[in-house]
């Protein structure tokens, strides 16, 4: 689409599927509207607004479509029908997504007619390298696949602990894997990328933390893989997710987005808590989001090493003072140039410096990180519960633990790289997600990151009460995406094309 | 009525991929044609009433008008709608008015020309929504038989019958074509034939439910009613016209099974016309779509709602080019409707026009209906968008 005032208009009522209701007649709109066209000039001013972010909806017919128009040519062949919310009030045009549909494969469209399904936010569809990327959510998934239907309940600020810490925190990975030995990567749908990724598991931590979107003031996005060299991923999370007080269409909330390989996102978690903790700040919760369709060259190609671990996901994590899970008891950064993983502008994919990244990079990095964290906060390594670092392998973050002391049961449980793959910025703190999943209260975590170019950021978390208290309110933890029994595996080639995109 | 509008000829060419030819030659061709059989010279024309659906998009063309003045040296007011009925509908009231007493009214496209984009542009321009779900310009079509099937609870043994009267409908829209010769395609197709093509797709409807794309123009010459009886011995009056207009997303509106517009549309149009609906004979409906020719009997009110399929199936076991509906013949599509005569948008409804005033005249030869007996009633309707607007025009003789 050409006109960037048509883009902005449909991105914004399509991307979180916006509604009016009249108040006088009951009367639903897909759309938001001023007044009610059948009860006409009296109901100005008495229009109510719906949102469906959180909803789900019915695929009330369906067909099929395998020859699509040029711009969805792309997706292949897709189920596209109509989806009623509200018992019918309001229907919209919809496709469903995450479904791979073969050649010869039989849909019967009576079994799928009557399901409940989730609008998902998508890519729209494909576009030249030029232009903006459209984005909709007139895109489901079945409700009864891999992603469940959760409703956002929102819960007024509680307890205020002394210090800030994390209250609440998603991990978005997708619906289908490339599983190759015992290692399984998360695979993007074609319709996915960094942004899709870094709106999900934002979406998700809102719904773990039952924090109001409009009390979150400052959201940092952490990627290495924005599909856009100039144009921030955080401005449409802040958008969609509804981030800040929400004035005539804008947002007030600081968002922005960071770069420094996989360390992106846990850098900014002290930025973020630091920013909730001070005292004249009117920011109570900030949320920091890693989030990487990571990038890899083809194998065989220079560079195509990263191919063999490369997954895609997000993490989000929101800080604040209140109903705090985790506390953080202190942190230690380290940085020096040393360029083992690097992309120069205009380039498509990542360039690695092949044996120089382990120990003068990663290994080096994440030891002084740890060990000066641990110094300053006197600890050793069996004072710890939990040990999280960086995944970039299978052998390198069990490599680092045992040499720092730790023991498998310290450290086994972060270990996501064999389910996802590496996720870049979302990296470790999946590993970080998926201790607080099962951890119990008064536990000390030691999270250690690492970004190519390069530093660590290491932190201490103590986990509180609350940390069981909120488990119930999400379902889509770290073990219900590694295990879910609608993960859809894909050759080689599919998993080259999905990552491409459209 | 007084002052009927007045159709005294018209003109049209062959449907189809017209490759070598710019559009404005196919506007002129469907005028000369038009205008040689009443006489009329393009100094008698006082207006003229002309469609296209998006030749500007297709073509990269500027004002059509501006074309067609060049063609012609005419410097009277020219206005462009989306569609012939449209544009008839436009000069029906201006000649009513008093206001012209001889317009021009015709339609073109060219969509062949941009073969490569036109299922993009046609649902962006059908409905937006749509088309940034997934959508194309066969969904909806699909979406309403998988609600007609829904609503009427058709299943088992009808729900082969169903499938087999929409490929019925096909078949007869074919076999009228054999006879036109303008018609895109001239050529028979089976039951078989349109079943397998959907088996292929996987889908509801396949390729021989569909109409095609098309190249093509058509115009009609509109003049008073008083100056059309000197003019001709046997005039077309356009007795009642109306159009009607519905939600421009399918999804959003009440009914998915049937056209809203359309039902309004005739029925305003019927009583304009101060006709009964049973003494039309002949009509040619909008089949874009198997479905749409179904859904559009029951619109028109010929057939009950859920009912048009059972009729259709009954009447073409042995295909005899018209459907019977509770004992009375309906002549529908004699040119072979957007099917096989083919669909150039902007100019389809000027060859429903071009049928419904032949089938009057009696001057339809091979195709025409009862050879004894010419009927007295016709009537056609054209949708713009998937039932976005409804126009409905019931012609009528002396």
């Amino acid at each position: 689409m050409s006109s960037e005032p048509i883009e902005r208009r449909v991105s914004y009522l399509g991307d979180r599927l916006k509604a009016s209701r009249c108040q006088i007649c009951g009367k639903e709109y897909f759309e938001v509207r001023d007044y009610c066209g059948s009860c006409g000039r009296k109901s100005f001013g008495k229009m109510g607004s719906i949102d469906l972010f959180y909803d789900k909806g019915k695929l009330e017919l369906c067909t099929l479509v395998k020859e699509p128009t040029n711009k969805f040519m792309k997706l292949g062949s897709y189920v596209y029908g109509i989806v009623s919310f509200h018992n019918g009030k309001i229907r919209v045009p919809g496709r469903l997504t995450d479904q791979i549909v073969n050649d010869n494969e039989t849909i019967d469209f009576p079994s799928l007619e009557g399901k409940d399904v989730i609008p998902r936010f998508r890519r729209r569809y494909s576009v030249g390298r030029s232009e903006v990327i459209p984005t909709i959510s007139l895109a489901f998934t079945l409700a009864d696949e891999y992603y469940p239907h959760q409703e956002y309940a929102v819960s007024q600020p509680g307890k205020e602990y002394d210090v800030p810490g994390i209250v609440g925190y998603g991990v978005y990975t997708s619906r289908f894997r490339i599983k190759e030995g015992n290692l399984e990567r998360s695979v993007p749908f074609v319709d996915e990328d960094a942004v899709t990724a870094a709106v999900e598991s934002g979406k998700l931590s809102l719904i773990h933390s039952g924090v109001g979107s409009s009390l979150v003031g400052k959201v940092y996005v952490g990627s290495e893989s924005n599909p856009y060299a100039v144009k921030p991923i955080s401005s449409k999370v802040a958008q969609v997710l509804k981030l800040g007080e929400e004035e005539d269409d804008v947002q007030g909330v600081d968002a922005v987005d960071t770069e420094f390989a996989c360390k992106a996102a846990s850098s900014m978690f002290k930025d973020a808590a630091a920013l909730v903790n001070y005292s004249n700040s009117s920011v109570k919760y900030a949320m920091v989001i890693g989030a990487d369709n990571s990038q890899a060259a083809p194998r065989g190609c220079p560079g195509g090493e990263l191919d063999l671990f490369v997954g895609y996901g997000g993490s989000a994590f929101i800080f604040g003072k209140c109903d705090v899970i985790a506390e953080v008891e202190g942190w230690y950064s380290c940085t020096s140039d040393t360029p083992d993983f690097w992309r120069r502008d205009g380039e498509s994919f990542p360039m690695h410096g092949g044996r120089f990244t382990g120990e003068p990079a990663y290994f080096k990095h994440v030891r002084m990180a740890t060990t000066k964290l641990m110094g300053k906060l006197k600890l050793q390594a069996n004072d710890i519960d939990y040990f999280v670092t960086h995944q970039p392998n299978p052998q390198f973050p069990v490599k680092i633990a045992k040499e720092l002391g730790f023991k498998e049961e310290q450290y086994a449980p972060s270990l996501q790289i064999n389910n996802f793959g590496n996720t870049y910025s979302g990296c470790s703190p999946i590993g970080l997600a998926a201790v607080l999943d099962i951890a119990k209260p008064d536990e000390h975590i030691l999270i250690t990151s690492y970004g190519s170019g390069a530093g660590s950021d290491a932190y201490l978390f103590r986990t509180t009460s609350q940390l069981v208290d909120k488990r119930r309110r999400q379902r889509m933890n770290v073990k219900f995406q590694a295990e879910n029994p609608f993960v859809q595996y894909v050759d080689y080639t599919t998993y080259r094309r999905l990552k491409l995109g459209m | 009525m007084q002052n009927r509008p007045t159709i005294v000829a018209v003109g049209r060419t062959k449907f189809g991929e017209h490759y070598g030819k710019k559009p404005e030659k196919l506007i002129e061709e469907a005028w000369l044609a038009a205008s040689r059989e009443c006489d009329i010279e393009r100094r008698d024309l006082e207006a003229c009433y002309l469609s296209d659906c998006f030749l500007p998009i297709t073509n990269k063309l500027g004002l059509e008008e501006g074309f067609l003045s060049e063609l012609t040296e005419l410097h009277v007011p020219m206005e462009v709608t989306r569609s012939v009925n449209a544009a008839l509908l436009a000069a029906c009231n201006a000649i009513q008015a008093g206001i012209y007493n001889t317009v021009l009214v015709g339609g073109i496209e060219k969509m062949t020309d941009r073969w490569d984009k036109i299922r993009d542009d046609l649902m962006l321009l059908e409905d937006p929504w749509s088309y940034y779900a997934g959508g194309t310009p066969e969904t909806n079509h699909e979406l309403m038989l998988r609600a007609y099937i829904k609503k009427y609870g058709i299943s088992g043994e009808n729900l082969n019958t169903i499938n087999v009267a929409l490929a019925q409908i096909s078949v007869k829209n074919h076999f009228n074509a054999l006879k036109n010769e303008y018609a895109q395609f001239q050529r028979k197709i089976t039951v078989d034939q349109v079943l397998n093509a959907r088996k292929v797709a996987q889908k509801p409807l396949g390729l021989y439910d569909y109409a095609p794309i098309s190249d093509g123009a058509s115009a009609l010459i509109l003049t008073s009613e008083a100056l059309a009886k000197k003019i001709t011995d046997q005039p077309v009056y356009v007795l009642g016209y109306c159009s009607a207009t519905d939600y421009l997303n399918f999804a959003a509106r009440d009914d998915l099974t049937h056209f809203t517009a359309t039902k309004t549309a005739m029925k305003n149009a019927l009583k304009m016309a101060e006709t009964p609906l049973l003494d039309i004979k002949v009509i040619e409906t909008y089949d874009q779509s198997t479905v749409m020719e179904m859904v559009s009997l029951e619109d028109l009110g010929f057939c009950e709602p859920g009912t048009a399929w059972k009729s259709i199936n009954e009447s073409c076991q042995n295909c005899k080019g018209y459907y019977e509906v509770n004992g009375n013949q309906l002549f529908v599509n004699m040119n072979g409707g957007l099917k096989a005569d083919g669909n150039p948008l902007g100019a389809t409804g000027g060859a429903q026009i071009f049928e419904i005033f032949k089938q009057l005249r009696g001057e339809a030869g091979e195709r025409q209906i009862e050879k004894d007996q010419v009927p007295q009633f016709g009537c056609a309707l054209e949708l713009e968008g998937f039932g976005t607007k409804a126009y409905v025009s019931i012609l009528g003789r002396e």
